[in-house]
């Protein structure tokens, strides 16, 4: 069954235009009609006395004369009425066409937009509407559009950049594993010995899968938002995470310098536990021989904040934004034993900043290592729990 | 033949190696793209298994270098991210072959024989002289139908000579095709090799000695 097509806009705005038009016409005609008639009325004065000069024949002549006057006159305003309405009628239908057709021109490059748009969206994010002519409605609409596909873009970008380096990231270890079982397999001198070794290599790269998968469930998570709000303190926890830290920052010779003031916040402790944790093995894997890391907790003018800065190798300051994007790493030199976090580590932190309303700041220092600094918006003073 | 894995993760590399290795093909490893080109300067290889993700020099650019230089080296690419488009580009660098992570041995090793193949395009699948055959493809050598219990290196070295029909081959020479820096670089052990490679063989002998030359099939 054909589908009756919705009033469109084009439609409905020449409607209103051929209403407007018929009112105010017809509006138009009735006060002309009113003054026309009021002014051009037929006054007959019988000039009234005893003396009448006028014959009872001259009385009734005058008197059938204006009749027929009078009827003449409302012939002429009957045929003015009936004049006026076919050419109420005729500029009516005018006005409907004409009504149509600027209502097309109007809508002209709303429709434009809209094919363009839709082609954009189809093929290629890249391109732009790039509207161009005055600064009007249409213009600003179309602006917005373009920024609007800027951030699609920038998303779609993202997410692709994730996925290819996800299964990057998880094909790496595969390899490996694969080639592990199947050299020992085809090997025929395998010893008991060897399958035993190759066990236990494989056991480890299962583990550090793991690790991985935990890490990106953890960013697929923060990056939900929050489940929970509840009170906690950084310095606390900073100092749970330092007690387990410090002996593997002294195996490596890193001093470990800390001033912790208290930072009340507010949001999923377990979650502000794993951002200071990945900001403080950030900081112990990517330091030099002899390096420190200082920790900072406390409070300030626009909240509490926590501040990580680590010596390591000099960082160029238009890649430390590259950090905080999964999988990226800088260079292969780290004093770590491992990666533990994949290269997901500071994006883990910087979801769980965004997640908690917190803002994360980092900048290379240039002395080599990095300084990162989360401010967290001081919680909301609540008499009681 | 001899083969050079460029592959950061060394794990993977030295698995890799030990796996040709253990099918007769003298492996080398290098770690990094600059290794990798300033290896495939010294020793002309048959064939570069090449990562495409590689620190300090990308597998792209090795590639492209390797391409630049020309030569009969074969260049097989790995990668992990095994997009249709990523193995177009491999491709289109110039690499000769490519083989996505994760892969199998076996299919990895096929790849290298038929790329070395193409290398000397005029070498038949299976080497024969009288009745002694190799079948590179299989590691399979017999004589007069009986199969011949080689060791991976005796049938390289048996394999090289009778690829090099009838030519003479110097020490040097089966040193470097045969063998790689894993083993001592000596050329008593290519004559004690030759030695029991002779003893396998039986009568009449096949492998002649050239006097100061080396030897020859």
């Amino acid at each position: 069954m054909p589908r009756l097509p919705s009033p469109t806009v084009r439609l409905r705005l020449t409607l209103l235009y051929g209403g407007l038009f018929l009112l105010s016409g017809a509006a138009l005609l009735a006060i002309t009609y009113f003054f026309f008639r009021r002014s051009t009325g037929i006054n007959l004065i019988v000039p009234n006395g005893g003396h009448s000069d006028f014959s009872r024949q001259t009385l009734e002549g005058i008197q059938s004369s204006y009749a027929g006057l009078e009827r003449a006159h409302e012939r002429s305003l009957h045929q003015l009425l009936v004049d006026s309405g076919i050419a109420l009628a005729i500029m009516s239908a005018g006005s409907i066409v004409l009504g149509w057709l600027v209502a097309g021109r109007v809508l002209r490059p709303l429709r434009t937009m809209t094919a363009t748009t839709r082609q954009i969206s189809e093929r290629n994010l890249h391109e732009r509407l790039a509207l161009p002519g005055p600064k009007d409605e249409l213009k600003d609409l179309a602006d917005t559009v373009d920024d609007l596909l800027s951030r699609l873009e920038a998303a779609f970008g993202a997410q692709q950049r994730f996925v290819a380096n996800a299964a990057h990231e998880l094909r790496t270890p595969m390899t490996l594993w694969r080639a592990l079982l199947e050299e020992t397999l085809t090997d025929p001198d395998a010893t008991i010995d060897s399958f035993r070794a190759t066990s236990r290599r494989l056991l480890a790269l299962g583990e550090e899968q793991e690790r991985l998968l935990e890490s990106l469930l953890t960013l697929a998570s923060s990056e939900r938002g929050l489940g929970r709000r509840e009170p906690f303190d950084l310095a606390v926890l900073a100092e749970a995470i330092l007690r387990d830290e410090s002996p593997e920052a002294a195996a490596l010779g890193l001093r470990i310098d800390t001033e912790l003031d208290p930072a009340p916040a507010a949001g999923d402790a377990a979650l502000a536990a794993r951002l200071v944790r990945n900001l403080l093995d950030n900081a112990v894997s990517h330091n030099v021989p002899g390096g420190a890391v200082h920790i900072r907790t406390g409070t300030g003018a626009e909240g509490t904040f926590l501040s990580v800065a680590n010596d390591g190798p000099a960082i160029p300051p238009g890649q430390v934004g590259r950090l905080f994007e999964p999988f990226q790493r800088l260079g292969t030199e780290r004093t770590g034993p491992n990666d533990d976090h994949h290269g997901l580590g500071l994006s883990i932190v910087g979801a769980i900043a965004t997640a908690h309303g917190a803002s994360v700041e980092a900048e290379a220092r240039p002395e080599g290592g990095l300084a990162i600094k989360v401010r967290f918006v001081a919680p909301p003073q609540v008499p009681h729990f | 033949m001899r083969v050079l894995v460029v592959e950061d993760h060394a794990e993977l590399a030295e698995s890799i190696a030990r796996v040709l290795r253990r099918d007769g093909i003298a492996a080398d490893i290098a770690e990094d793209g600059e290794e990798g080109l300033r290896r495939a300067a010294v020793v002309d290889y048959d064939v570069i298994v090449l990562d495409r993700d590689l620190p300090r020099l990308h597998g792209d650019e090795v590639c492209r270098a390797l391409v630049a230089r020309g030569g009969d080296t074969k260049v097989l690419m790995l990668t992990a991210s095994g997009t249709i488009a990523e193995r177009v580009e491999g491709l289109s660098l110039g690499a000769d072959d490519y083989l996505p992570k994760p892969f199998a041995f076996a299919e990895l090793l096929a790849r290298i024989r038929a790329l070395a193949r193409r290398a000397q395009p005029s070498l038949p699948p299976i080497l024969e002289h009288d009745d002694l055959q190799l079948d590179p493809g299989k590691r399979v050598a017999t004589r007069a139908g009986e199969r011949l219990a080689l060791s991976p290196k005796e049938l390289a070295v048996l394999e090289h000579l009778l690829g090099a029909g009838g030519r003479v081959v110097s020490a040097e020479e089966l040193l470097e095709r045969v063998w790689d820096e894993e083993a001592d670089p000596f050329t008593t052990t290519v004559k004690s090799t030759i030695n029991r490679l002779r003893a396998k063989l039986g009568d009449p002998p096949v492998i002649v000695t050239v006097p100061q030359g080396g030897y020859r099939i």
